[in-house]
């Protein structure tokens, strides 16, 4: 894993390679239903590559100069409203040609190459569905779009995948939001597709249909699929993968395992918060050891400033122990993807 | 006096029971409102407000039947819709002191408020603007400013954050909290997103397929349970089994070594067996029960926290 933090926000920063794991090859899985149309993806590419794309509305420029690469996995896209992420899922999925540099979706050029259609599946942001069509016909329609043979079995297969069996034969009209946007999700993941695009998937799920899309977006990088959805709500990304793509102003900001991202800011020190039996004997004791440059005493705890956490992790329990002092509580202070996105988006 | 009480509150359509027999009693405060899709909470809201009539049972708010005096309700209660519900072609000013003349604010005194309210949620030059060209953001601000212009007692909130990016949330969070917290006005939030009513929230009201589900402050919910959760950034299984080697109950779950809490012996040997075995230490954390439990498990059982 290669995480990438573009320090010189400039024209032209070097930020090619790979930043998922290593590319998906494998084959679909399950392809039982699926007709034999899909033409696989040259050896080795990988999923989803953007070479200096973007893509600009007039005056306007929603996507700047993005380079990235994605591999077999989950990664969440992340970025203030406006950063451009539905732009960039639209070129994904073949809406919209790049107004410059390259898009390739499994190796091929999805608004040039309709054949790549066959392995996309993307849940739009807006509920775009027929109200008129019942859930399993807005899904069988969708499989049949797709040219399945067995479009029946497919759709009934991805409507219990999402769990909406039991509302499948009303009119998606009647359907609360959360539900609408499973029939979405379910419409999408009907012809097994090995990518998989989502804009805010989440929107309107309550919480345990929320628990049940995160399970199963989990279980689809794990058979292998390249998922790739942007929400706001980080702690749910957080929940659903390490990997994320942060998107600020058309720009990529960073991409990668956020926690090596975070490692990569090098200008913000680690803030470690610590309860222990004697927080002024431990913070005297820790502030002797070269990896820890600041030590605050609160109420009722102490705060360690150190550049270097994985020093620092691997001196505490023995720094204490040599100190006699009994460690209650270690927290770290702003590891976690809430500060990272933070991090990225203020600076 | 309590702020919201319902005894065998029932609503149908139909065939549909949106709500059945909620009983509920709330205090004034900051409450989160949670519940599945077709739970009731929008019903729930309506019929607080005093806008469709109960099937059955009785509900009171700020001493007020919601049937009798639903107008005398809407006077002192305030309401966020969760859906767009703005005109794009007036400015904020236009349409908030317009709101302030319906709920019967004087000339003056609305325009007045409207100034006021405008500021608190952090509206300013872009106030005489059309709302069309607003943001989401600041369209989420215009919905609030509009329900609190005429002072309200109470204000129902739906769906505050929905649409926000990770910094308008935050911000719109904080409003609430100090909206509740300074200005002293009881607020009941609707969400989907756990963690947000956790923030904000200090009782929870869960509603499932019409039924009260769980009313209890948030800190019954998120209660400290006695297992200790011990993160390293690798040998976590070696953690483990080391410390079963010294007698205590411990298991792996990832990076983590979940140890039940005996005695104080086991910090001791939580530290002595990181330092022996080497291990870089990320985390020492007692485990807390979280919300979302009571959305997994079939039937939660308050004060267990296993």
């Amino acid at each position: 894993m290669t995480a990438q933090l573009p320090q010189n926000p400039g024209p032209g920063p070097d930020l090619q390679g790979p930043v998922g794991p290593a590319p998906a090859v494998a084959p679909a899985q399950s392809t039982s239903e699926l007709e034999p149309t899909a033409a696989p993806a040259p050896q080795g590419a990988p999923a989803i590559e953007l070479i200096n794309a973007a893509r600009w509305y007039g005056n306007v420029v929603a996507v700047n100069d993005l380079s990235f690469s994605l591999g077999a996995g989950v990664t969440g896209l992340l970025g203030p409203n406006g950063a451009g992420k539905t732009t960039l899922l639209h070129m994904l999925a073949g809406f919209l040609a790049p107004s410059a540099g390259t898009v390739h979706v499994l190796g091929r050029s999805p608004n040039r190459d309709p054949s790549v259609y066959r392995q996309i599946g993307l849940v739009p942001e807006r509920e775009a569905v027929y109200p008129f069509l019942t859930g399993f016909e807005y899904v069988r329609f969708n499989a049949r779009l797709q040219g399945m043979r067995d479009s029946d079995q497919a759709a009934r297969d991805a409507i219990l995948r999402v769990g909406l069996e039991d509302a499948m034969d009303r009119p998606i009209g009647t359907y609360s939001k959360g539900m609408r946007q499973r029939a979405k999700v379910a419409g999408a993941l009907v012809h097994d597709p090995q990518v998989l695009l989502l804009d805010e998937p989440f929107n309107g799920m309550d919480p345990r249909q929320r628990l049940a899309m995160m399970e199963l977006l989990g279980q689809m990088a794990s058979a292998g699929r390249t998922i790739l959805f942007s929400s706001h709500i980080l702690e749910e990304v957080e929940r659903v993968g390490n990997d994320i793509l942060v998107m600020v102003a058309g720009r990529l900001a960073a991409s990668g395992d956020y926690r090596a991202i975070r490692a990569l800011m090098t200008d913000r020190p680690h803030t470690i918060t610590i309860r222990s039996s004697d927080d002024r004997r431990l913070g005297w004791a820790l502030m002797a050891d070269p990896t820890v440059f600041g030590v605050e005493l609160g109420t009722d705890n102490l705060t360690v400033k150190t550049a270097q956490l994985s020093a620092f992790r691997r001196l505490i329990a023995g720094a204490s122990r040599t100190a006699g002092v009994r460690l209650f509580e270690v927290v770290s202070g702003d590891e976690s993807l809430e500060s990272v996105f933070d991090y990225l988006v203020r600076r | 006096m309590a702020l919201i009480e319902t005894q065998g509150l029932t609503k149908h359509y139909g065939p549909v029971k949106a709500l059945e027999k909620l009983d509920l009693a709330v205090e004034p405060g900051i409450i989160g409102l949670v519940g599945a899709n077709g739970a009731g909470k929008s019903t729930l809201i309506k019929i607080l407000l005093g806008v469709i009539p109960p099937t059955g049972g009785r509900a009171v708010v700020l001493g007020m039947d919601v049937v009798r005096e639903a107008s005398e309700i809407r006077k002192v209660v305030g309401y966020m819709p969760e859906h767009d519900c703005l005109p794009p072609d007036v400015g904020a000013t236009d349409f908030v002191t317009h709101m302030a003349r319906i709920s019967g604010l004087p000339r003056s005194a609305a325009r007045e408020r409207t100034a006021e309210v405008l500021r608190h949620v952090g509206l300013y030059e872009e106030r005489y603007r059309q709302i069309g060209g607003y943001s989401t953001g600041m369209k989420q601000r215009v919905k609030l400013a509009q329900a609190l212009v005429h002072d309200p007692k109470l204000l129902l909130l739906d769906e505050p954050t929905n649409g926000l990016d990770p910094a308008g949330r935050d911000e719109m969070l904080d409003l609430i909290k100090r909206t509740g917290n300074e200005f002293g006005i009881a607020i009941m939030v609707a969400s989907h997103l756990l963690g947000e009513i956790e923030q904000v929230c200090g009782f929870l009201v869960a509603i499932d397929a019409g039924h009260l589900l769980s009313a209890a402050p948030i800190t019954t919910f998120t209660a400290r349970t006695p297992v200790l959760a011990v993160e390293v950034e690798e040998g976590s299984d070696r953690l483990a089994a080391a410390l079963v080697g010294h007698g205590f109950k411990a298991r792996t779950d990832g990076d983590c070594v979940l140890v039940a809490m005996e005695n104080e012996a086991l910090y001791d040997a939580i530290r002595d067996t990181v330092a022996d075995l080497a291990l870089p230490l990320v985390r020492i954390q007692q485990e807390r029960r979280r919300l979302e439990d009571l959305f997994r498990d079939p039937a939660p059982v308050a004060g267990n926290p296993q």
